[in-house]
This record gives C-alpha cells, sequence and structure tokens, in this order.
C-alpha cells in the first residue's frame, strides 16, 4: 500500500501530501484527500499503467477507489485472477 | 467619450513586479538569454488542492490578475478579458509528448483540459467565481492589445463596470529551443542592463503576466487613464509606421509635443530596433525614452510588461535609470505613448494619460 500511495501522490500531483499522512482506511473522494472526478480518470490511468488493470464496469468505481484499501484489494485481486 | 481608468494592475515577470513598493527597487540583472519569472508564493491566492493541476502559466495569470483586483479594490469583475499568443505551452508539451510515448494510449485528462489557450481565463472566472462574458484573444503578437481593445469597447458600450483585462505568455524548453531555431534569440548569453546596445541579431526570451483592472470611473488608487489603443499588421515600409502613429496622436488629440515619455519596445536585437530608431529620429528627436524589454525579456504579450511599467512610471512621477534608454525623463509626466513591435510584423501604441 506504500508504493501505490506514492504513486497516486505522483500521478495526481498532490502537493504537501506525504505517503504516512494518507490513512489506509480514509476516504479518497470528497472528505479525506478530496479528489474529484478528474481525479478518478487518472486514478483509472494509474490502474492501467502500473498494474495493467482496466476497470470493466465503472459502476464498480465509487467501491473500488474509496480508499488506498479498497484500491489495494481490487488490485491484488485482479492479479490472482491473471495468475 | 467615457474615459477608461487602469484601477489596479497586477504583473508577474522576471523582475520582481509581485512585491509593490518602488518601481524595480529591487532590480534583477540576468547574464542569460532565458529570463524566467520571479514567482510569489502563489498559495495566497490558490488552494493547495487546486494548485497541483496548475502549470507555471495558469499561476502566474492567477496572479497578476488577484494583485491587479487587489489594487483595485475590486472583488468581482464585470468580464475577465485575456490575451495570449502561446497559450499554455507547457501543458500541451506534456499531453502532446505523452501521445507520442504512449502510442495515444491511457493519456490523462489534466494535461489535456489545462492545455487550452482559455484555461487561464476560465482559471480565474472558477476561483472568483465570475459569471460574466469571459474571452480569449490568441491573436499572436496582437493577443494583449486585443484584450484590451475589447474591454474598452465593452466599458464604453456599458457592458461592464469593471473589467479584468491582461496579457500572458509563458516560455517552456520546447518553446525555446523552437523559437531558437527560428533565430529569435541570442546564441550568447548578454548582460541584461546591456542588452539594449548589443551590436548582433536576436534578443532575450522572456515571459510573464500582465492584468489591468479597467473602469469607467477612477479609484481612490487610479493614477492613469488608458486614452488611446492601436494596432498596425505589416506595415510595408517604416513611413506607413510613422502616419500611423501621427494619426492615431490626432485621433487622441494629441501631437508628438504632448508625449513627455516615449517607452518603446527595443530588445536588443539589430534587425528589429531599426524602426525604433526611425520612428524616433521623424517624430521624437528629443524627447526622453524608456524601455522595458531588457527588463522582461522577449515574448508575444510583452506590450503588458510595458503597460505595467508606463503606469507605474505615472504613480512615481519617475523612471527607475534601468528602464531609461535615452534623456531625462521630465519633473511632469503627463502622457506617455507606448510603442512596441513584436517580430516586426504586429505594431501596437498605447497612449497613458496621468489622473490628478
Amino acid at each position: 500500500m506504500a508504493d501505490l500511495k506514492k504513486q497516486i501522490i505522483e500521478q495526481l500531483n498532490l502537493q504537501e501530501v506525504t505517503p504516512e499522512s494518507i490513512g489506509n482506511d480514509e476516504p479518497l473522494f470528497k472528505e479525506g484527500l478530496g479528489l474529484d472526478s478528474i481525479d478518478a480518470l487518472e486514478l483509472i490511468v494509474l490502474l492501467q499503467q502500473h498494474y495493467n488493470i482496466r476497470i470493466a464496469n465503472p459502476e464498480q468505481g465509487p467501491e473500488i477507489f474509496y480508499s488506498i484499501r479498497s484500491m489495494a484489494e481490487f488490485i491484488v485481486a485482479q492479479q490472482t485472477a491473471k495468475a | 467619450m467615457l474615459t477608461i481608468y487602469i484601477n489596479g494592475t497586477g504583473c508577474i515577470s522576471a523582475q520582481e513586479t509581485a512585491t509593490g513598493g518602488p518601481l524595480l527597487a529591487n532590480l534583477r540583472e540576468y547574464d542569460q538569454v532565458k529570463l524566467a519569472t520571479v514567482d510569489p508564493d502563489y498559495k495566497q491566492w490558490i488552494d493547495v488542492k487546486q494548485i497541483r493541476r496548475m502549470s507555471r502559466v495558469v499561476k502566474m495569470g492567477v496572479g497578476a490578475a488577484n494583485l491587479s483586483l487587489q489594487a483595485a479594490g475590486i472583488t468581482m469583475p464585470g468580464a475577465i478579458i485575456t490575451g495570449t499568443a502561446y497559450g499554455c505551452l507547457d501543458d500541451t508539451g506534456v499531453f502532446l509528448t505523452k501521445m507520442v510515448n504512449q502510442q495515444e494510449e491511457m493519456l490523462t485528462p489534466t494535461a489535456f483540459i489545462q492545455s487550452t489557450h482559455n484555461t487561464v481565463g476560465g482559471q480565474i472566472a472558477l476561483l472568483l467565481g465570475c459569471n460574466g462574458y469571459n474571452n480569449t484573444f490568441v491573436h499572436r503578437g496582437f493577443s494583449f492589445e486585443n484584450s484590451l481593445l475589447d474591454a474598452t469597447m465593452m466599458l464604453r458600450e456599458g457592458s461592464a463596470q469593471h473589467i479584468l483585462a491582461g496579457g500572458l505568455d509563458e516560455l517552456t524548453q520546447h518553446s525555446y529551443q523552437i523559437l531558437s531555431r527560428f533565430g529569435l534569440y541570442k546564441k550568447e548569453p548578454v548582460k541584461t542592463l546591456e542588452l539594449l546596445k548589443s551590436p548582433t541579431r536576436g534578443t532575450i526570451a522572456g515571459e510573464g503576466a500582465a492584468f489591468f483592472t479597467l473602469g469607467t470611473t477612477p479609484g481612490e488608487n487610479t493614477v492613469a487613464a488608458l486614452t488611446g489603443i492601436s494596432t498596425l499588421y505589416k506595415p510595408m515600409w517604416e513611413g506607413e509606421v510613422i502616419g500611423h502613429i501621427m494619426k492615431f496622436l490626432e485621433d487622441n488629440a494629441c501631437t508628438p509635443n504632448d508625449i513627455d515619455l516615449l517607452v518603446t519596445g527595443r530588445n536588443g536585437d539589430i534587425d528589429q530596433d531599426d524602426i525604433y530608431e526611425e520612428v524616433v529620429e521623424a517624430l521624437f528627436p528629443e524627447h526622453p525614452e524608456a524601455s522595458f524589454k531588457h527588463l522582461c525579456g522577449e515574448y508575444p504579450t510583452a506590450a503588458g510588461f510595458g503597460m505595467w511599467l508606463a503606469n507605474g512610471i505615472l504613480a512615481d512621477q519617475a523612471v527607475p535609470d534601468a528602464a531609461m534608454f535615452y534623456g531625462k525623463a521630465p519633473r511632469n509626466i503627463k502622457k506617455i505613448l507606448l510603442y512596441n513591435h513584436h517580430q516586426g510584423t504586429h505594431h501596437s501604441l498605447i497612449l497613458l494619460s496621468h489622473v490628478e
């Protein structure tokens, strides 16, 4: 999850945010990090670029991108399914 | 005809123009061919969550716009009019580079969204919550001048009471390389205060943003009125420029003798400065002359810096030594004529009058 946090900070150019300051279960959107819809698109690209994962069902988005933990669990599940 | 007052100015440039105080009090001297802006702390105007998506040109535009509005004591202009020749070049470069490197796959939205020419005007409006007229002129060397022209016409027809108008352009690694190939810039570093005496071709590259809050009534801090503005595209010869200036002065009920100070856009390129010599010799042979491009560098909307400087000169009633090119400034400066050209094709005249 530490790597994922670093990737998110870099992809979204989050300023004054460190990996340590992002809670694993903290909401990424609205409260918490306060990300918005443009960031959601950036996160979709991040999953494709770094993990070769495409989100087949857009309705899953809010669930996948709820927190760092939910994103990490989704990535692990996808990688396990591919293996 | 209604008088157009300059009620507030804001400038971000290669000089410390964002800090206030006496004009060019902390002069920055350079010995290079590329001048970058001296950036203030943009977080004073832009939330940290929003600033992360903004490239330098957007930040400098938002900064200059805020400085101008603060100086005018205005929180909400009726319209925002921006002029930029190159637009958001850096983000355009980022987006196009990704398109090539990633073979048009997996492109991220931020650089694309921020790459349009009207991004700056749009961001200023979003941050202010301004729903008024918002337009961006992308007219190469006339971009800034046409934003002023649009603003003056709107004010005179009563469409708005206060208009924020300005010009800006950024210099990027890509643009510097491409424009260098066209021979625009000097091949060797040059001391900026010696630029205007340079015997070689080319000039120094620059960037910056200048915004002006214009209105039909003066504010508490108003020192100048925008009396006239005119542009001339691709004159056939210097006589056409001289004739255009004569006509411009006549249209504004002036003669060359009424001009207390000439401010020119000399840039140290022997080929491009010829026309200034011709104009001075024909119309202003004994006039004191100030210049500005050795302070801010050359860019298509550099006249914005020139107008900011002229407004400051009227406020201080003095010309900073570093800006003086010829003669001695008079004690009483009532009218300043700014004559600038970009690349010999885009010639512009801006006439400012002192407001007591």
